[in-house]
């Protein structure tokens, strides 16, 4: 069995009064699609942002690789962890520039490689401006940007979930380019139909607890828990 | 007219009559604030009042301390001055993490330098008749600037959390993924004061100068305290705004470069 990229033990995340993430253990495997999935406010965004440190747990330890996240430096981390958010976010006016936001060496060759990797011709988007990119354009930017500094594994927080029908196809379509790369990606996903397109691996977050985990077919498909069944009755 | 009492150099000056006289104004506006039912008459008198009673208690203290208590009087007062003036600056920046200390910090810091400089360098005297007036009019100019910066600070956090965390997803550190509104914060904050500073005895005789002409000094010689206080007012400002940037970027984000919360 493959050493896990990510672990989780024991984790609970509080908010004041409020525990978004209860008591979670869980293993992720490297290089392949891992979806979390589970009604809103099931704690999906907050376990995310526990893998790259934008949160803390308030109990439990995270691992990477089996070393606890705070032993590595938390930029350098993030360096191998990125992150795509839920609605596209440019930052800076020619789409050259924002590519070269988190790596000022990026040369028009290597920025050309990246946006050709999520499906964006570069001779029509490199010395583009942002002003005018679409939704599913801006996020392919995004995460193009994040590929530039050359992550071993992708976050994805509903990366779709913003975008019309056919901008979130052409973003499935710049994922599914990732995957068959072999980058390992952890994506936070509101549609079980893409879960099943895209994920090999499934968890299923309700009240702040695992819920399932597993393969995607057996987790998807097999409904042992009563909890499990009804959520995913109602989101299909 | 009514009768003028003399002051030492010989200008005259109101006498509490006249003082009480010029009350009708505030009349006026009351009047006018009633006519118009914009339910700000006590507000009006209540600011009236307090501004009788504050100014004739500080003409009253300042005689004291020109007359008895010399330099550390004055720096005393000035220090006062900063501490009230911090107190009114973190009221802008309210839910920021530790605004209170930000916005001291950066009344003291721009007042002590640039006030410090000038006296230093012998520029202007240490006397408190020259520190205490001096002194105030850059507490002001650096609590002005250090309220619009801190009021802009905390609009940029409430509004900037994506972008915030998409460059921190990037690896950046949290000052350097704060730094373009941070930049916008301090673009906004100092805007008023270089426009003031441009358009400075065209739209309206400064405070430092109209004091001189009336105490008799010639406008030739009035405008050299003018134009120190001026730039005294724009060092102080840029210091005090670039001040709160620097010690709110490096408290709003913790050891893990994770932008905090405003607090509530």
């Amino acid at each position: 069995m493959t050493a896990p990229l990510f672990r989780l033990d024991g984790v609970t995340v509080r908010r004041g009064d409020v525990l978004p993430l209860r008591d979670v253990s869980l293993a992720v495997s490297p290089g392949v699609a891992t979806a979390l999935v589970g009604p809103s406010g099931a704690g999906k965004s907050t376990l995310l942002r526990l893998l790259n440190r934008l949160e803390e747990p308030t109990e439990g330890i995270v691992s990477l690789h089996g070393q606890p996240l705070p032993s590595y430096d938390v930029l350098a981390l993030r360096r191998r962890v990125g992150m795509l958010q839920q609605a596209p976010v440019i930052l800076e006016p020619t789409v050259l520039a924002d590519l070269r936001l988190g790596r000022p060496s990026l040369t028009p060759d290597e920025a050309a490689t990246l946006l050709q990797r999520v499906g964006l011709a570069p001779e029509q988007f490199l010395d583009r401006s942002t002003d005018g990119l679409s939704g599913g354009e801006a996020q392919r930017v995004c995460l193009a940007r994040a590929l530039a500094v050359g992550p071993e594994v992708m976050l994805l927080d509903e990366p779709t979930s913003a975008l019309d029908s056919f901008a979130a196809a052409t973003v499935e379509a710049a994922v599914q380019g990732l995957l068959a790369d072999g980058l390992s990606v952890i994506m936070v996903s509101h549609d079980l139909r893409q879960a099943r397109r895209l994920a090999d691996d499934v968890v299923v977050l309700i009240g702040g607890q695992v819920a399932a985990a597993g393969p995607s077919a057996e987790v998807l498909d097999s409904h042992e828990s009563e909890d499990v069944r009804r959520f995913l009755a109602g989101a299909s | 007219m009514t009768a003028a009492a003399a002051a030492p150099a010989g200008v005259p000056v109101p006498s509490w009559w006249g003082v009480g006289l010029s009350l009708v104004l505030v009349g006026i506006a009351g009047f006018v604030v009633m006519r118009a039912r914009l339910g700000l008459t006590r507000e009006l008198a209540v600011s009236a009042v307090r501004a009788a009673v504050q100014l004739t208690v500080v003409g009253y203290l300042l005689s004291l301390i020109f007359k008895h208590t010399g330099i550390p009087g004055s720096l005393g007062w000035v220090a006062a001055m900063v501490l009230i003036a911090g107190r009114v600056g973190a009221r802008r920046g309210r839910g920021l993490p530790r605004a209170q200390l930000i916005a001291t910090c950066s009344v003291g810091l721009a007042t002590a330098a640039t006030l410090g400089l000038l006296v230093g360098s012998g520029v202007i005297s240490s006397k408190p008749i020259v520190v205490i007036p001096i002194g105030g009019m850059v507490v002001n100019a650096a609590m002005t600037a250090t309220s619009v910066t801190m009021l802009r600070l905390r609009d940029e956090v409430a509004s900037s959390r994506r972008q915030v965390e998409a460059r921190l997803a990037l690896g950046l550190p949290g000052a350097q993924a704060f730094a373009p509104h941070a930049r916008s914060a301090l673009r906004t904050s100092l805007a008023p004061q270089i426009d003031s500073a441009s358009t400075v005895g065209l739209i309206a005789l400064p405070g430092a100068m109209t004091g001189l002409i009336i105490a008799g000094v010639s406008p030739e010689l009035a405008i050299r305290y003018q134009i120190i206080v001026v730039y005294l007012g724009l060092g102080a400002a840029a210091m005090a705004a670039v001040t709160v940037v620097t010690l709110g970027q490096r408290l709003l984000f913790d050891d893990a470069h994770r932008m905090r919360p405003l607090e509530t």
